[in-house]
């Protein structure tokens, strides 16, 4: 039988019937015509034809399924029920549809960031090589072009080595002239990573040669965005670096990675990477290497020959890698490096919405049972009349499931909208947000909740109706009480929610005491009224180092000279901005001479213009701050901060002391000491720092311009962006922002980080109060009667009191010592997310468990309340 | 009646043309000079059963009386049907025949 049919029963046997009723008018009609009475055609005609009912029965048997059938009415019989109790549907759906909705956004971003196979070919066995020197810092100091060449030659474990850095060059030949993010790659770059263009070819071997004409390849998205996926794009010439490059091919959809380039060109073409001098300096590593790993290579392998490389190089080479740098190379896997910053909060935040759910589903079965015990007459009539334990339980099965599928459907809702609010969030940790959104895997993982929550919620409720006995339906003493077994069920219920609670509120718990710490960092630095604006300059037309001070010395001069703006500086980086690298290199100290191969002093340098300290609002603590004195001819100064201060001179005035960061060919006064700053980002220790003045260090080409404003600084942005550009018409002002809005982006990760937690938490804590006092409750109202027979009995109120608090606390105390447990393993899982408290921090814990506690007492208060005030001559009557 | 006849009954009944539920009747009746009774009724899980078989066709018109009706037609496959189990009527016929010595 085709389903088709029997989805189309009701319409057939309408049709069916319309079709007898014809047949019997047309027979009547010639018993008429013989004669007969009307009354008797009618007769004769029904004689002849049969029963129309039992055809009709007949048909409606033939066109249908039986188990489906069943199923149906099942579904029918449950949506009745549902209505029946309009609070209980309202409530258990909202509570599944916000759990499920919960695990279903959060999983949406982890199935496109954690479980989408990344866009390149192999992608397992591609890795980002990296250089450190793991006794100056933990950042990697990158590669020079003659250590890439010998990795490439040196090594036995990739088929393939590419080479890769990114740089900002001025493009001419579109409307304006345009700043664009370039990468600058070897020609096997795209082999390495297993890119096929969508349009043209990529960067070939020719193309890498010094005579070769120079290309360009656009990605993707600069070419949507500018060129409006025009196909005619190839061939386009477009002028960059006083040179012509032509378009040769436009790059698929990929990851913003390595960074966020707009255009690609061969190596050969970018001025500073062919600097003969760059080619042949071991020591300017500034660039990256990624390998393709061949096939059957294991990452343990990979890793051992690279250490055999740099062993081999520190004995040909020791001035370029000292013993005491530490120099070495390591790889990530891409898939590591792509998805590391999000993969724990993300776990971490699917496991709390897991938990929740879990926690819906024990308050809903707390709830399906006392339902049930309610209905328990129905149930045992039902019985009764011939139905089986299994039709029972499949009935009530059925009854969660509609719950559930409805609640799922909510939560496919919520999901929708959850996850585009999370693709932000995702952003700052993982390039690949752009993968996020819902598809076929989303909706299953949906179904899959769904049914597995409706199962858990559905099968104990069920197997307690199911064992209903008739003794029910005689009045005896077990009725809507429950037996002992169901009690037992109900009070590890409530106890399994508190315990879930626990682990839920201490991860929130210590989420946000991570986060206040966060917040009450001082950076060193006041944050307000500064504003920030990045300033690439055109490094061909700045070449120059007086037109570039002179450049500096307009726009500051002018910018201070708009209203509203109190002073303005020039420095390399803008403090708290994680994205950039650390700037940090070794300087020596007059009058302490290295032992061989100890390593210089490192420390974090910045450039800065003489105002910078007063725009920063960096107190100088000694000495005086940089001056428009300290220019290109004047002696060179510097300016230490507290923390060098007191690590190399800890005895001593560091005012009037030399330093070198020439190798002692040239010496530098210190003439200040400067407060220490968190530069980098507010979790980061503070560094040894010193500041060398903009107009005697080496050329600024990629600066930044602060500027502290007595009034909003983002109404100053314009102003100051047009004196830019009247000093120089094509130069970009990009980055533009406020220190405040950094800031707020560095906590930005663990704020909405904590507030999901928190959520969650609350979420939990509130269905664990309802848990708790509705158990209570159900339990008071059934022992009324004995409760009743006490206080007749003389029983005082405050022994009452007592053993119902005692009744309902225990489960919780239970629950809470239960969720103490598994909260010493869980939290351990927060450890990397959490700054300044410690997984197993005591005072949490305790907090925790006490506020639980109170919270389950109050909970507990309201039906124990109700106890108290049971009337014993009613509560006797009603019986 | 012989098991199964009915649907080769009414799949020649409707050899001459389309008809309804109760013209099928009667042609049945008349042309077996009422000899085969058929309870009517039990004609429309027949004609649905040809019709889920697709050896027929319904569709709806309009009766002699001027009321919606549904008509019934042969299709291609309903005809090479009933040319088949005709044949098998046939040899039937003359094999009982043949042991009833006729």
């Amino acid at each position: 039988m085709s389903l088709r049919r029997f989805f189309k029963r009701r319409l057939s046997d309408a049709e069916v019937g319309l079709e007898m009723e014809n047949h019997l008018t047309l027979e009547c009609d010639e018993n008429l015509a013989r004669g007969m009475s009307e009354e008797e055609a009618r007769r004769q005609a029904y004689l002849k034809f049969g029963s129309p009912q039992r055809v009709r029965e007949d048909l409606w048997r033939r066109n249908s399924i039986a188990p489906l059938e069943n199923i149906l009415r099942d579904v029918r019989y449950a949506c009745r029920t549902l209505r029946r109790s309009p609070g209980y549907a309202f409530m258990a759906i909202l509570t599944l549809g916000l759990g499920i909705g919960a695990n279903a956004a959060i999983f949406v971003v982890i199935n496109g960031v954690l479980l989408r196979p990344l866009p390149y070919a192999e992608p397992g066995q591609i890795v980002h090589v990296e250089q450190t020197a793991a006794r100056v810092g933990t950042d990697p100091i990158g590669f020079s072009v003659p250590e890439v060449e010998e990795y490439r030659q040196l090594n036995h474990v990739f088929s393939d080595l590419a080479e890769y850095h990114s740089m900002t060059f001025t493009l001419l030949g579109a409307k304006v002239p345009e700043r664009v993010s370039t990468g600058v790659v070897s020609a096997n770059f795209f082999d390495v990573l297993g890119v096929k263009p969508v349009l043209g070819r990529l960067i070939t071997p020719a193309d890498e040669s010094p005579k070769a004409e120079p290309v360009l390849v656009l990605s993707y998205a600069y070419w949507v965005k500018n060129f409006g996926r025009d196909p005619k794009i190839l061939g386009r010439m477009f002028e960059m670096n006083d040179r012509v490059h032509t378009v040769v091919g436009v790059l698929p959809p990929l990851p913003e990675y390595p960074d966020a380039n707009d255009v690609y060109m061969p190596t050969t073409s970018c001025p500073f990477r062919s600097n003969p001098k760059m080619i042949a300096d071991r020591d300017m590593r500034m660039v990256t290497v990624f390998a393709r790993m061949k096939p059957g290579v294991t990452a343990t392998q990979a890793q051992s020959d690279l250490a055999t490389i740099t062993n081999r190089l520190a004995l040909s080479y020791p001035k370029s890698y000292p013993a005491g740098a530490g120099v070495m190379a390591q790889m990530t896997g891409l898939e590591q490096e792509l998805t590391h910053a999000a993969r724990p909060t993300f776990l971490t935040l699917l496991g709390a919405a897991v938990l929740v759910l879990l926690l819906a589903c024990a308050n809903l079965a707390n709830l399906a049972i006392s339902r049930q015990l309610r209905r328990s007459q129905e149930t045992a009539i039902r019985m009764a009349t011939g139905a089986s334990s299994w039709d029972i339980f499949r009935q009530l099965l059925t009854e969660s499931m509609v719950v559930a599928l409805a609640g799922g459907v909510l939560g496919l809702g919520i999901a929708a909208v959850g996850s585009k609010l999370l693709i932000a969030y995702a952003a700052r940790m993982t390039p690949l947000s752009g993968e996020i959104h819902l598809d076929g895997r989303v909706f299953l993982f949906v179904a899959a909740l769904s049914v597995i929550a409706g199962v858990m919620f559905g099968a104990l409720p069920g197997f307690v109706a199911s064992r209903d006995r008739l003794s029910v339906l005689t009045g005896s003493g077990e009725r809507s009480v429950g037996s002992g077994g169901v009690t037992r069920a109900r009070q590890a219920l409530v106890a399994v929610q508190v315990t879930l609670s626990f682990v839920l509120l201490m991860c929130a718990g210590l989420m946000l005491q991570s986060l206040h710490k966060l917040l009450s960092v001082d950076p060193g630095f006041k944050t307000a009224n500064v504003l920030s604006m990045r300033i690439s300059l055109d490094w061909t037309k700045y070449a120059k180092r007086t037109e570039l001070n002179q450049f500096f010395h307009q726009v500051l001069s002018r910018v201070t000279g708009l209203p509203g703006v109190e002073s303005a500086a020039v420095s390399v980086m803008v403090p708290l901005n994680s994205n950039m690298g650390t700037m940090t290199g070794g300087v020596q100290l007059e009058g302490r001479a290295l032992n061989p191969g100890e390593l210089m002093p490192q420390v974090d340098f910045e450039l800065a213009s003489p105002d910078y300290f007063r725009v920063l609002g960096v107190p100088i603590l000694a000495g005086r701050a940089f001056t428009d004195g300290d220019t290109e001819h004047s002696p060179a100064v510097a300016i230490v901060n507290a923390r060098m201060a007191k690590h190399y001179w800890p005895t001593e005035d560091p005012i009037g002391r030399h330093v070198s960061t020439d190798n002692g060919k040239t010496w530098i006064t210190v003439v200040g000491v400067a407060s220490s700053v968190h530069q980098y980002g507010l979790d980061k220790d503070l560094k040894e720092g010193i500041y060398l003045p903009q107009d005697q260090s080496p050329s600024l080409t990629d600066a930044h311009l602060l500027v502290r404003t007595r009034v909003d600084p983002m109404h100053t942005a314009n102003q100051i962006a047009d004196v830019i550009h009247q000093i120089d018409p094509h130069q970009p002002v990009t980055e533009i922002r406020t220190l405040d809005q950094l800031r707020s982006a560095q906590l930005g990760t663990p704020r909405v980080t904590a507030t999901l937690l928190g959520l969650f938490a609350a979420l939990a804590l509130f269905i664990t109060v309802v848990g708790v006092s509705g158990t209570l409750a159900l339990a008071v109202a059934h022992r009324t009667k004995e409760i009743g027979i006490r206080i007749a009995l003389g029983a005082p109120k405050g022994e009452i009191l007592h053993n119902v608090l005692v009744r309902g606390m225990i489960p919780v105390i239970a629950g809470i010592a239960a969720g103490a447990i598994v909260a010493m393993f869980s939290t351990r899982l927060l450890a990397s997310m959490l700054f300044a408290i410690r997984p197993d921090d005591p005072l949490t814990f305790g907090s925790i468990a006490i506020l639980l506690a109170m919270v389950a007492l109050i909970g507990c208060a309201i039906p124990a309340r109700s106890a108290i005030r049971v009337d014993p001559i009613k509560a006797l009557r009603t019986e | 009646m012989v098991q199964g006849t009915l649907d080769m009954l009414v799949l020649k009944a409707l050899v001459m043309g389309p008809a309804h539920g109760h013209t099928i009747a009667r042609v049945i009746e008349q042309t077996s000079e009422d000899v085969l009774q058929v309870e009517q009724g039990s004609l429309y899980p027949a004609l649905h059963r040809l019709e889920d078989r697709g050896w027929l066709q319904a569709y709806w018109g309009t009766s002699e009386n001027n009321r919606k009706a549904k008509f019934y037609r042969l299709t291609a496959a309903g005809k090479k049907h009933l040319t088949l189990e005709t044949n098998r009527w046939r040899q039937m016929v003359r094999a009982i025949g043949l042991v009833m010595g006729e």
